[in-house]
């Protein structure tokens, strides 16, 4: 087994690495602007006071590398920039869109494991019979579904045709854990693929655990079979699923901004999405420079768990 | 990973995918051929008055609408699939081949940073700055595939390149060719095909997400992703703009999830028979010079 | 029947889709006993083994009684990793079975009673420091370990008969050693022991009783004396023959010399042939292997001999261009070679050629074998697609492979038979030096013994041929002219072979060489 020590020094050198791209590259896009970016910014019928304001907030008169490292060293103090359009700083623009985002991102993890391994297993359990196919053929089917479509058809069915929840948050503010009816599809939809694959993931190494030599092993020797499934698969098939869960990360912040959009919600996909209407680039900017490192973090903590699970240790840097 | 696919007689797997995605696909493919003329706009978000499916947000009829809209969602996740491997392919190949070290480096390192930036997130930060149109949404779709197909490509050759048989190759002199396309080519080709299928799933995922998002597509496109957005406004007066859309997109990704699958499952069973699974304990330490 | 038995079989019959692939065996094992069952692979000694456990391939249709007492049988792999969970401690896999024993009122007082049992049966294993064994994971064990554990699990559970499954296929002289001794230490604690091997030294040194099998039937059985000095049936005398006995001074007249290399002005024998000076090879940052000088002369045979993971493969892939992350020389002729294959010259590659020891894994599966072999010929001798046909033909046809054969894909040939072809292809470029890498471990004896008497005759034959085997199996090497042992990647001790073997001077050849007469 390679030292965890070592193993974790490489793993969070290979993040920061992450970082640093991921924030050369934010810039790197904007340098690639063609012609004049302030000009090009302005939007179809270009203002000159606007060009100008747009220059000087980007500081566009100086050269590239030193606003790279003047924004570089404005994101390690915290300080993402300021929007093109409103004068705002970009971290007030994060700080109000990060509670509902929060809300739904961690709701949906905290349903998502249970749901996932328990739909696993059961299909596992139950294989070749009517619910594995059931479930099969489910969460294959819906996988690929992309959020938008299932969320307008789950809105039309129960909001629109049984008006059992709200079709969207509209009026509820920042204030959703007050409503949670407005909370219930919202959830359902950014669910939809993660719950699918993870079950998927889990079904197939239940099946692969209990088919393997030392499952055999342990039926030979009388180990009942609730013990085997449970204490002695389980730990092998989440192994590979917890690792998954890594490149789930990136659906739920590709399923937030969708989502966050679908039911008018004011996360920051929603500031997203209204800053890339609006081209306020350093916004832009900003929130994917959030959005990154999100991500980054994410991952390292997903593979750490996929090594507790695996003690093997097949999880390489 | 056979365990992944198993429990599902494929006959009829098959005809249950193939039902699936037979209306999506035939509408996508022939639907322009029927569409006919446009019609003089009616009144917004109405039903009936001649109109089968009512109209849409600006008065058009929402059936020649629908006529007209998968085609854009096709071809584009078709282009931008292609295109992703078109770029994949080499640098996947030259990575797995290559003997130095540093030229593998430097084409997987900047592939790996890529991979931590979400995919939608790309593509969004993209289009900030370059606005692209129709035809700018296939490449960019195909930029975030890229990372993730070149790492496949890469494994499943550097797999094949480390066997004994490529070895022996080398010892009788082959040619580059020989083993480089004839061997190793030839041997990630099922793997290739499978994950084709998965990555086209995904790549309608995305494309369809981000014409939603308003991505490479103008606001009054016939697409279908951008009509299950612009008609939400009139979701409680006019509900078949927004619900036949969706229907359609759901039924093309789920039946074009469901119809791969099966193939795969029909694949590995062939490979089953022919006794090849039963050889993969032979390749054992020989990878660690080039891995770590 | 038999009052004594704890286990009986009685015309047990495995019929999958039709076909029987065990009939009409019987079998009875006493306690303390050990019954060998042997013969090549297919000849159903594993199906027959596994009914005593109540396993079945699936979709078998089985006829006949098996009956075993209390229905508790252990069962040993060949490959002990396989059945240890490698998700679970060794504590946790060993307390699983235990609990299942007690019956105690008390939650506390089952849990020590479990932990006693855990731990007299790991003691009876020879498993010491059992406390510290208990946290640790299966692959952070030894093989030898991992082997224990899985006897001591069979010890908690109280079984009555182990079937213990080809323990020994690979392994080492010493290694096999201390599985006899673990074996037979299962057996004094008047345990059944059922034997499935085809490694007849292990059989010699274990069996009480053999049972020799042969497409699925009993061919004969016998008290294990009377097995060795009388076998009553011709197939039994085959097998028993089929151990590479004869020394490697036979005059080489009756084998029938190679009439291309006849003609050819070659180096005779005692010309240098292959040398290594000053070795060191790498994996990463780690040398795992240093050699400060060997050499191979023409016409002669040096067998590499060391456990696994004593640095052997990696010899011989440094010699044959295949591992390039080495410093010191590889020279031919006293002119070094270059260290990658993709820097040598057709005439260097055709020089060093080298034969796996996965034959099917060295093929590509989508070409007939015999357009593989013939490409050596117009690859390296630039000879003409069809001549390269004609000789490639001829030559597989010289090792016994018919020409109906050699035009199918790998798929449709045996191990043995891939192993031939690979050992065509290699011999198709007229080799200077020829490495094979345990090109016989995974054969039966006979296949074995058949390539092994056509390579021996190989530096025979062709005096300018020098013959690298790589192995760990001790008869092999006997038959080489020098032999060289290495041990964690160091070469320890090197001279000729009969010296190596029956006056060692290193005190690790000492030992491999008694575990091996020993077994012998």
């Amino acid at each position: 087994m390679r030292p965890l020590r070592s193993w974790l020094a490489r793993r969070l050198l290979l993040g920061a690495a992450q970082t640093v791209a991921v924030v050369l590259l934010v810039f790197a896009l904007t340098e690639a602007l063609p012609g004049d970016a302030a000009v090009a910014l302005a939007g179809d019928e270009p203002d000159p006071a606007r060009v100008a304001a747009i220059r000087e907030t980007m500081e566009l008169d100086r050269p590239a590398t030193a606003r790279l490292l003047d924004w570089a060293a404005g994101l390690a103090h915290g300080d993402l920039g300021t929007s093109l359009v409103s004068r705002r700083p970009v971290s007030a623009y994060v700080a109000d869109g990060f509670g509902p985002t929060l809300l739904l991102a961690s709701l949906t993890v905290l349903l998502l494991v249970p749901a996932g391994v328990g739909l696993g297993v059961l299909a596992a359990r139950h294989r070749g019979r009517l619910a594995d196919r059931a479930i099969s053929t489910v969460t294959l089917g819906v996988y690929a579904v992309p959020e938008f479509a299932l969320g307008v058809l789950l809105v039309t069915v129960f909001a629109l045709r049984l008006g059992w929840l709200p079709p969207t948050a509209v009026g509820y503010g920042t204030d959703l854990l007050g409503h949670p009816a407005a909370l219930v599809l919202p959830v359902l939809v950014l669910l939809s693929r993660p719950v699918c694959s993870l079950a998927r993931m889990v079904r197939a190494g239940m099946i692969e655990a209990l088919a393997s030599p030392y499952a055999a092993q342990a039926r030979r020797y009388g180990i009942p079979g609730a013990r085997i499934r449970y204490a002695h698969a389980l730990p092998n098939a989440v192994a590979p699923a917890a690792q998954h869960l890594a490149r789930t990360v990136d659906w739920l912040l590709c399923g937030v901004i969708v989502v966050e959009a679908l039911f008018v919600i004011p996360g920051l996909g929603t500031v997203l999405m209204n800053a890339v209407a609006e081209r306020d680039v350093p916004v832009v900017q900003g929130l994917a420079v959030v959005f990154g490192v999100i991500t980054v973090v994410l991952n390292i903590g997903a593979d750490l768990v996929t090594r507790g699970f695996a003690p093997r240790g097949e999880v390489t840097a | 990973m056979s365990a992944y696919l198993d429990g599902r007689p494929g006959r009829g797997a098959y005809a249950f995918a193939l039902a699936i995605v037979a209306v999506p696909l035939a509408l996508a493919l022939f639907g322009p051929l029927f569409a006919g003329a446009p019609d003089p706009r009616a009144t917004s978000f109405t039903l009936g008055g001649g109109h089968w499916l009512g109209t849409d947000f600006v008065g058009r009829d929402v059936w020649r609408q629908i006529l007209l809209g998968g085609r854009p969602v096709v071809l584009t996740a078709l282009a931008a699939t292609a295109l992703a491997y078109l770029v994949a392919l080499p640098i996947g190949l030259t990575a797995a081949l290559t003997h130095r070290g540093r030229l593998e480096e430097l084409l997987i390192r900047p592939l790996d940073i890529l991979l931590a930036v979400p995919s939608l997130l790309l593509i969004l930060l993209v289009a900030t700055v370059f606005t692209p149109g129709a035809a700018g949404l296939a490449p960019l779709v195909a930029l975030a595939n890229i990372p993730d197909a070149a790492r496949l490509v890469r494994a499943a050759a550097a797999e094949a390149a480390s066997r004994p048989a490529v070895e022996a190759m080398r010892l009788q002199g082959e040619t580059w060719w020989r083993m480089g396309v004839g061997y190793v080519g030839r041997s990630i080709l099922r793997t290739l095909a499978a994950d084709a299928g998965i990555r086209l799933t995904g790549v309608l995922y995305l494309v369809a997400t981000a014409a939603f998002l308003g991505v490479g597509v103008a606001p009054d496109a016939a697409d279908w992703a951008v009509m299950v957005d612009r008609n939400r406004t009139g979701l409680f007066v006019q509900p078949w703009a927004v619900v036949v859309p969706a229907l359609l997109i759901v039924a093309l990704t789920t039946g074009s999830n469901l119809l791969f699958d099966a193939a795969l499952d029909d694949g590995g069973r062939a490979e089953r028979k022919n006794g090849r699974a039963e050889r993969k304990n032979g390749r054992t330490e020989r990878k660690k010079g080039k891995w770590t | 029947m038999d009052v004594n038995a704890v286990a009986e079989i009685k015309d047990l019959r495995v019929e999958i889709d039709g076909r029987a692939v065990v009939d009409n065996v019987s079998l009875s094992v006493a306690p303390g006993r050990i019954t060998a069952l042997v013969g090549p692979s297919g000849s159903g000694k594993t199906t027959t083994g596994l009914a005593l456990l109540g396993e079945y391939p699936p979709g078998a249709r089985v006829t006949g009684d098996v009956r075993v007492a209390e229905g508790l049988v252990g069962y040993v792999p060949q490959h002990p990793a396989a059945v240890l969970n490698p998700a679970r401690r060794i504590g946790a896999l060993l307390h699983d079975i235990a609990r299942r024993q007690v019956r105690h009122p008390r939650r506390s007082e089952r849990r020590a009673e479990a932990r006693e049992r855990v731990l007299a049966a790991l003691a009876q294993a020879q498993l010491p420091d059992a406390e510290a064994l208990l946290h640790r994971y299966p692959h952070q064990l030894s093989g030898g370990q991992q082997q224990r554990v899985v006897l001591a699990q069979a010890l908690l559970l109280g079984a009555r008969v182990v079937v213990a499954d080809e323990p020994t296929t690979g392994q080492d002289a010493l290694t096999k050693r201390r599985v006899v001794e673990r074996l037979s230490a299962v057996a004094e604690r008047g345990i059944a022991v059922v034997l499935l091997s085809h490694d007849l030294d292990v059989v010699r040194a274990l069996a009480d009783e053999v049972v020799v099998m042969r497409a699925g039937r009993v061919v004969e059985s016998a008290p294990a004396e009377r097995m060795w000095t009388a076998p009553a049936h011709p197939w039994t005398r085959t097998l028993l023959a089929a151990r590479p006995t004869t020394p490697p001074s036979t005059p080489p007249g009756d084998v029938p010399r190679d009439k291309r290399q006849a003609g050819e002005a070659t180096p005779g024998p005692g010309t240098p042939g292959l040398r290594v000076r000053g070795l060191a090879a790498r994996h990463g940052a780690t040398t795992v292997l240093r050699t400060a000088g060997l050499t191979v002369r023409s016409g002669t045979c040096l067998a590499v001999v060391g456990r696994s993971g004593s640095g052997k493969t990696t010899l011989a892939r440094c010699l044959a261009g295949l591992h390039r992350d080495h410093d010191g020389e590889v020279l031919l002729d006293d002119s070094p070679l270059p260290r990658s294959l993709r820097s040598r010259t057709r005439e260097q590659l055709a020089a060093v050629q080298y034969v796996f020891q996965d034959a099917r894994a060295a093929f590509d599966e989508h070409r007939p074998v015999l357009d593989q072999v013939a490409r050596t010929a117009s690859r390296l001798r630039g000879a003409a697609p069809a001549t390269a046909r004609a000789e490639a033909e001829a030559t597989l046809n010289g090792l016994g492979l018919a020409p109906d054969l050699v035009r199918r894909l790998p798929g449709q040939l045996s191990g043995g038979e891939l192993q031939r072809a690979a050992l065509a292809r290699a011999l198709l470029a007229r080799p200077r030096v020829l490495v094979c890498d345990e090109v016989t471990s995974g054969l039966d004896p006979i296949t074995r013994r058949d390539i092994l008497d056509r390579l021996i005759a190989l530096p025979r034959d062709h005096t300018d041929l020098a013959l690298i085997l790589i192995t760990h199996d001790l008869d092999a090497a006997a038959l080489a002219t020098r032999i060289a042992v290495l041990e964690a990647g160091e070469l320890i001790e090197q001279g000729p072979a009969h010296q190596v073997l029956t006056t060692p001077s290193h005190p690790f050849t000492a030992d491999l060489t008694r575990a091996w007469s020993a077994l012998t």
